[in-house]
């Protein structure tokens, strides 16, 4: 038998334990293709976006997706390797040299890498037009774009999966060369014997992980001060370490103290989930560590891009509540009603009276703001929930993000403001701020809703003087969607002078759509990856530990239990294992969400809620491969 | 032997046979075995290697299933069970002691012999004292609380036996237990399992290849080619004498060479 015949026997034989492999290197494969054609299709980026940002954005997500694949392969590797350590040392022990068996090794991983990267690519080419068209949906564009074959993309796929594949042909050399046979024969009856923790330190080191692990959801929840990538960090650092202290010590403290309680009478149930669990406690803190923070990553990279793209249309209209507002331009307001009537464009035009002038407000600050009062009256003409306050009083309109804000949001009502200058005075307490525009964001000054005869009462009184001004607001609502964009469309000749300090909804909303589109693109994307990445390493290495039990299953069977009794400890096994590194990834990836609101105006409750179901159920469909591999392992026990 | 018919008979086999293989090459291992063991009796199995001892063994047990033939024990029909009313049955009713141990890694001493309870009806209360009983009376109660790698080999075929009879099993099956063991451990292991068959009263089936193992028994059975060759009862005599009845039968059953020569 040649070397070639013994390489495709062996193959053929491990083809079961292959095909996972097989379909994740052809997946990650295929998804960088498209990455890499998206990102070199140049006609596109720049059509659709002109902005430099977007390409960086596209650069280092691409370097992120590497850095999975990387990982993913390293890991998915030495499992394989571990496993086949038994093969490696039987084949140096008839006669084969190192060489051989290194020889052996590679040719049967070039010609998976070969397969898994020719699958990949064409996969890629007929994939990356789905990928656009879903990208162009995402970002709201409408027109056809063509995506022929990029061999450029072929091309840096293939030079970045060979130097890959390079990297796990190193792995196996290490692996063949630097194991002793014995090493190779023991390797796959490793794992350690559980020891009886010591109480004390257990206990001080399970506290200290819970206190890291709530020092950085603390310190997530605290205002960002000017140290922000420094407080970034110690957070990361502070959960990572407390993840992996919780996995290395609290988890297996836990564990331990459960089982010394039930005093010897462990049932079937614990017995095959809760004791080999916790045999291998140890060995497996770092990987059940890199699970949890690369879900915990995911999850909050996917809920948040989710959460923008979701809110855009609702984030659009909180900052900008009215299609188009004219601020004393009488003339381009007349003449842009005419357009709209001539354009046939259904239309509401309202006229807004509002005052400008300076204000000094009661927060201690003593600094003169420039400030717009606006009557409620008007403003409930368009907008019916807009709550009128009581005369004297005023509704302050922030709608500032709370991130973004320079004050805190502890700010106490009622306040007192002090209004005008040049010795007009007017005081109007302030009784409640709400997070959101009375009118556009762009109009000058704090908004200020007052009550329409206090707006009255407060022009007739005040001198005009520079700082001090009578503003006339001409806003118009357009019905309907496609009106609002023709609308867009005749605002421009208008706007030309000011569109960057006065944009409409409509121009706004599509930039919104399509930078959170790219960006929920991305996420998806690299989320994807991320993902499959996990579940693979985390069904792999259960793989492994079914092997290494299939003696238990025997052994079990022999003494009279049932096929299904034994998967019922097996279903237990798995959920601790896919579970709590889901869970601790959820509670770590919600608190960053909750910081990450304050980036937003809306609720994104829902959003990340759902992104996170989403998630969840994919990750839990390996859960289910996992136990099916599990169901026939135990079948085939006795 | 009279008073034999007179006791409860727990395992009844009826001309059992046993065939490996598919069609065009079929391999008879058992060819027509009867046994009858009443209760109370330690039987050990004897025969050269592919005589088909350890086929019986699995077959007697459970584990495997017969090609023809009926097996009874304590009057119930096992041969057409199903394979979990089968399970139900080997966790209810049968006790195994394996050569290698077949303990649980990952359990201590106490949770491995605790195990075949761990689903049945008995009260925790019962199980404990059940296993304070049986831990005590194998000498392994210091150790309870111990994982198997941190025992003897000796201690951990106790283990395995007490694992086999904490839920009062109508019938024990060792396979080779003494196998892994040195002779003193063995001869240690030996003596319990005699003194628990005396006391308790527990039918054991033993299979192995060592005399000096199945001069403990109170019955020997030896087979051959898959059929019975020949039966020694102990009856009254000293361990010392039956183990040379043994080593005659043995001499003969063994002896092809001697045939030829």
């Amino acid at each position: 038998m040649t070397l070639f015949e013994l390489v495709i026997r062996s193959m053929r034989k491990n083809i079961k334990n292959y095909y996972l492999y097989f379909f994740a290197l052809i997946f990650s494969t295929t998804l960088y293709y498209v990455f890499a054609a998206l990102q070199h299709d140049s006609s596109i980026m720049t059509a659709t976006f002109a902005d430099v940002q977007f390409a960086s954005l596209f650069k280092v997500s691409g370097i992120v997706l590497l850095l999975i694949v990387v990982i993913f392969m390293i890991n998915a590797n030495s499992i394989f390797l571990k496993r086949r350590s038994r093969e490696i040392g039987l084949y140096q022990l008839i006669g084969l040299t190192r060489r051989a068996v290194w020889l052996l090794l590679i040719a049967e991983n070039i010609l998976l890498g070969i397969g898994a990267l020719l699958i990949g690519i064409g996969a890629g080419a007929l994939m990356s037009r789905l990928f656009l068209l879903i990208l162009m949906k995402l970002i709201g564009i409408e027109t056809v774009i063509n995506l022929s074959f990029s061999p450029t993309a072929a091309v840096q796929t293939a030079i970045v999966f060979a130097l890959l594949i390079g990297l796990t042909l190193m792995q196996m050399l290490i692996k063949v060369y630097g194991t002793s046979l014995l090493a190779l024969f023991t390797a796959e009856r490793q794992g350690e014997h559980p020891k009886r923790p010591n109480a004390a330190v257990s206990a001080i080191v399970g506290l200290f992980s819970i206190t890291m692990i709530t020092t950085g959801y603390m310190l997530s929840g605290k205002e960002p001060g000017q140290e922000l990538f420094l407080q970034m960090l110690v957070i990361l650092a502070s959960t990572i370490l407390g993840t992996y202290l919780l996995f290395r010590v609290t988890i297996g403290w836990l564990f331990y103290s459960v089982r010394r309680s039930r005093n010897g009478q462990l049932g079937l149930k614990n017995s095959l989930s809760l004791a080999p669990v916790m045999h291998r406690m140890k060995a497996n803190a770092n990987s059940l560590t890199l699970i949890t923070v690369l879900s915990a990553m995911t999850l909050t990279m996917v809920a948040i891009a989710y959460s923008l793209y979701f809110s855009t249309e609702n984030e659009s209209h909180v900052m900008l509540p009215y299609d188009f507002i004219f601020e004393n331009k009488e003339q381009d307001s007349l003449a842009f009603r005419t357009d709209l009537e001539q354009a046939g464009i259904k239309f509401v035009h309202h006229p807004v009276d509002a005052i400008r002038l300076a204000g000094i407000y009661g927060n201690g600050e003593n600094m003169e703001r420039s400030t717009l009062l606006l009557g409620a009256e008007q403003l409930q003409l368009i907008d019916p929930e807009l709550i009128t306050p009581r005369q004297g009083e005023a509704i302050w309109y922030k709608g500032q993000k709370k991130a973004m804000g320079i004050e805190q949001d502890t700010v106490l009502y009622p306040q007192e403001v002090h209004l005008g200058t040049n010795g007009f005075q007017s005081v109007i307490r302030i009784t409640e701020g709400i997070d959101r525009y009375a009118v556009n964001f762009n109009l000058n000054g704090r908004q200020l809703v007052i009550t329409e005869a206090e707006l009255h009462a407060i022009r007739d009184r005040m001198p005009l003087t520079p700082g001090q001004e009578i503003i006339l607001l001409d806003t118009y609502q357009i019905a309907d969607r496609n009106g609002r964009a023709e609308a867009a469309s005749l605002y421009d000749k208008y706007a030309k002078a000011y569109r960057p300090t006065a944009p409409d909804f409509h121009s706004y909303y599509q930039e919104s759509l399509q930078k959170f589109g790219l960006i929920i693109f991305i996420a998806g994307f690299l989320g994807l990856i991320f993902l499959i990445a996990t579940g693979s390493i985390l069904y792999f290495k259960q793989m492994t530990e079914a092997e290494q039990e299939k003696g238990v299953y025997t052994i079990l069977r022999q003494l009279g239990f049932s096929e299904r009794e034994i998967m019922g400890g097996i279903i237990r096994k798995q959920l601790f294992v896919f579970a709590i590194p889901l869970a601790i990834g959820l509670v770590h990836s919600s608190f960053a969400v909750k910081a990450a609101s304050a980036l937003t105006l809306s609720d994104i409750a829902f959003p990340a809620a759902m992104a996170m179901a989403i998630y969840t159920v994919i990750y839990f469909t390996f859960a289910i491969l996992t136990v099916g591999y599990y169901r026939r392992i135990v079948r085939l026990a006795l | 032997m009279n008073d034999n018919n007179m006791k409860k008979t727990v395992l009844h086999a009826i001309q059992i046979r046993k065939s490996f293989g598919v069609r065009g090459n079929v391999q008879q291992v058992l060819k027509g075995i009867d046994l009858r063991v009443v209760e109370g009796e330690f039987v050990g199995i004897m025969g050269p290697s592919g005589s088909g001892k350890s086929t019986l063994i699995n077959v007697l047990s459970t584990i495997d299933q017969t090609t023809e033939g009926k097996i009874l024990v304590e009057d119930v029909d096992i041969s057409n069970m199903k394979n979990a009313e089968l399970s139900l049955f080997r966790r209810n009713k049968l006790g195994f002691i394996f050569q290698d141990y077949n303990l649980l890694d990952t359990l201590t001493v106490k949770e491995n012999i605790l195990l075949p309870v761990s689903l049945g009806k008995m009260k925790k209360k019962a199980a404990e004292s059940e296993f304070q009983a049986i831990a005590s009376e194998l000498g392994i109660l210091e150790i309870a609380h111990k994982y198997p790698y941190e025992i003897s080999g000796g201690q951990r075929q106790r283990t395995s036996a007490a694992r086999a009879l904490i839920h009062g099993p109508s019938l024990v099956f060792a396979d080779e237990p003494t196998g892994a063991l040195d002779s003193k451990a063995a001869s240690s292991l030996l003596g319990k399992m005699e003194q628990l068959n005396q006391q308790r009263s527990i039918t054991i089936m033993m299979v192995t290849h060592d005399p000096v193992a199945s001069s403990y028994c109170s019955r020997v059975i030896f087979l051959k080619d898959g059929m019975l060759y020949s039966e020694l009862y102990r009856g009254s005599k000293s361990r010392q004498a039956f183990f040379k009845d043994i080593m005659n039968v043995q001499a003969v059953l063994g002896g092809d060479h001697i045939d030829t020569v």
